[in-house]
């Protein structure tokens, strides 16, 4: 079992010193050039670093060796039984709880509480962010079935949260436009698109390119109209 | 170690609720190999420690050398270098980023090593970079966020329509997995930098827009891509 999670692991860790390399070079040019920091910090960086490379590769690995196969084949097998439609009910179970968790969006409900004096309290953003991710995977998982092109749904999505922005403030568009990662988390791009990408895999007419990705845009989507949403109910009410 | 107990139960309490919804599927209507269902468990556990153990890395070692970096910047006063390095900076945390690694990891593996994730990686990693220098010259010249991001839409929705379908979806994608744990912290330090040249005469509204400006970049590099495979 072990041996199979750890499965071409020397892979994996090529790539990630691949990865971390030149963020390093980069520092180093800057601490010769500009910073000249003592020793004592700079050990602190090299440790951090030491734990983010320790940290990306197992994490990579897992996500490879045990993420993947297990979303994929989970994925396949909804796919490929009759009650096929029972996806979305699962994808926006899905959204939800890996939402829920989401530590960067606790930090998002915080500053939007922060920004509308109190107006906008912590927790019924939460939800409606919630709700609005799951409403996304939920639809994402319906592409999956239905073939539907991701610019059916992408463009008026943005059109809409542009037409938005002119009711809801400058604060509230910054804060939406800059929500859009909050909620695409490690969770939602490792494990949940592979289901879509087993599903899309196994179905007639169905290609995982074309059909399973696109869900990570429109999770992007969902908090950007959600907090533009919010901050219009802010203009129209909390103001006066 | 106030910080690590934090960050270990944030990342327990993110990743459980999804091994619970995996086993009650399981019990229901899913039936998975055994295998398999100990490959989610040993996967779950990896990704929790891999991710815990990241994140503390990034407290430690990466945040405070953003905050200097940017700081280092911002007392030199030359607002050229300050572009010139986001430029830089966008770039190589962008490679690092692990969020966009999966994703072409998985795009790799589902176009069966067609689109290549390094040439993803990098093409994500030079969109982005390219946008976090033209996200400063806004803030330089004070061109509202909304401008910007209209034009960036158009673009992204004319150079759409040359691009090979199957293209479409992941650069979309690209453009929602560049803002995790590695860029945000970097890209809001060298907004702080540049506020710093600036003066403190601009609003809060200015410091952000950045991340958003940002995520353009990566879908838009892509794009091209694709127009350049076809």
């Amino acid at each position: 079992m072990i041996r199979l999670l750890f499965q071409d692991f020397s892979h994996i860790v090529v790539e990630v010193a691949f990865a971390l390399v030149p963020l390093l070079l980069l520092f180093i040019f800057f601490q010769y050039v500009f910073l000249k920091m003592p020793r004592e910090q700079v050990l602190n960086i090299v440790k951090g670093s030491i734990l983010a490379f320790c940290g990306l590769t197992l994490f990579l690995q897992g996500v490879k060796a045990g993420f993947f196969p297990a979303g994929e084949l989970i994925g396949r097998q909804l796919g490929a039984s009759t009650n096929n439609w029972i996806m979305i009910p699962i994808g926006f179970i899905l959204g939800f709880v890996a939402t829920f968790a989401e530590p960067a969006v606790r930090i998002l409900t915080l500053e939007v509480e922060k920004v509308s004096s109190g107006f906008i309290p912590r927790l019924i953003l939460l939800y409606t962010l919630c709700i609005g991710v799951s409403i996304a995977v939920a639809l994402s998982m319906l592409r999956v079935i239905t073939g539907w092109a991701i610019s059916y749904f992408i463009i008026p999505g943005y059109l809409l949260a542009l037409l938005l922005t002119r009711f809801a403030g400058s604060s509230f568009t910054a804060i939406a436009f800059d929500s859009g990662g909050v909620a695409t988390g490690p969770i939602t791009v490792t494990f949940i698109l592979a289901i879509a990408v087993g599903a899309a895999s196994v179905m007639e007419g169905r290609d995982p390119l074309l059909d399973a990705f696109g869900m990570v845009s429109l999770v992007a989507l969902a908090p950007i109209l959600c907090v533009l949403i919010l901050g219009i109910i802010f203009q129209k009410g909390g103001k006066s | 170690m106030h910080k690590a107990k934090e960050t270990l139960r944030e990342v327990f309490f993110a990743m459980l609720p999804v091994v619970v919804v995996v086993v009650i599927l399981q019990l229901t209507l899913l039936h998975l190999p055994v295998e398999v269902l100990w490959r989610f468990f040993g996967g779950a556990a990896m990704v929790g420690g891999g991710l815990f153990l990241f994140l503390l890395g990034v407290q430690i070692g990466m945040l405070p050398m953003g905050e200097l970096i940017g700081s280092a910047l911002a007392g030199q006063g030359k607002l050229w270098l300050l572009i010139i390095f986001g430029f830089f900076i966008g770039f190589v945390v962008t490679v690092a980023e692990p969020d966009v690694r999966v994703l072409a990891l998985q795009v790799d593996l589902a176009s069966g090593g067609v689109i290549s994730r390094s040439v993803l990686v990098y093409t994500i990693a030079l969109g982005l970079g390219i946008f976090v220098a033209l996200a400063m010259l806004r803030t330089i010249f004070n061109i509202p966020l909304v401008y910007l991001l209209i034009s960036g839409y158009g673009m992204i929705f004319t150079i759409a329509a040359f691009t090979p379908p199957h293209f479409i979806p992941v650069s979309f994608d690209a453009g929602g997995v560049t803002t995790g744990p590695m860029a945000v912290p970097f890209i809001l330090a060298l907004g702080v930098g540049v506020a710093a040249v600036l003066g403190g005469k601009r609003t809060t509204a200015d410091r952000f827009g950045l991340v958003a400006l940002a995520s353009i970049g990566p879908v838009l590099a892509v794009l091209l891509l694709g127009v350049i495979y076809q």
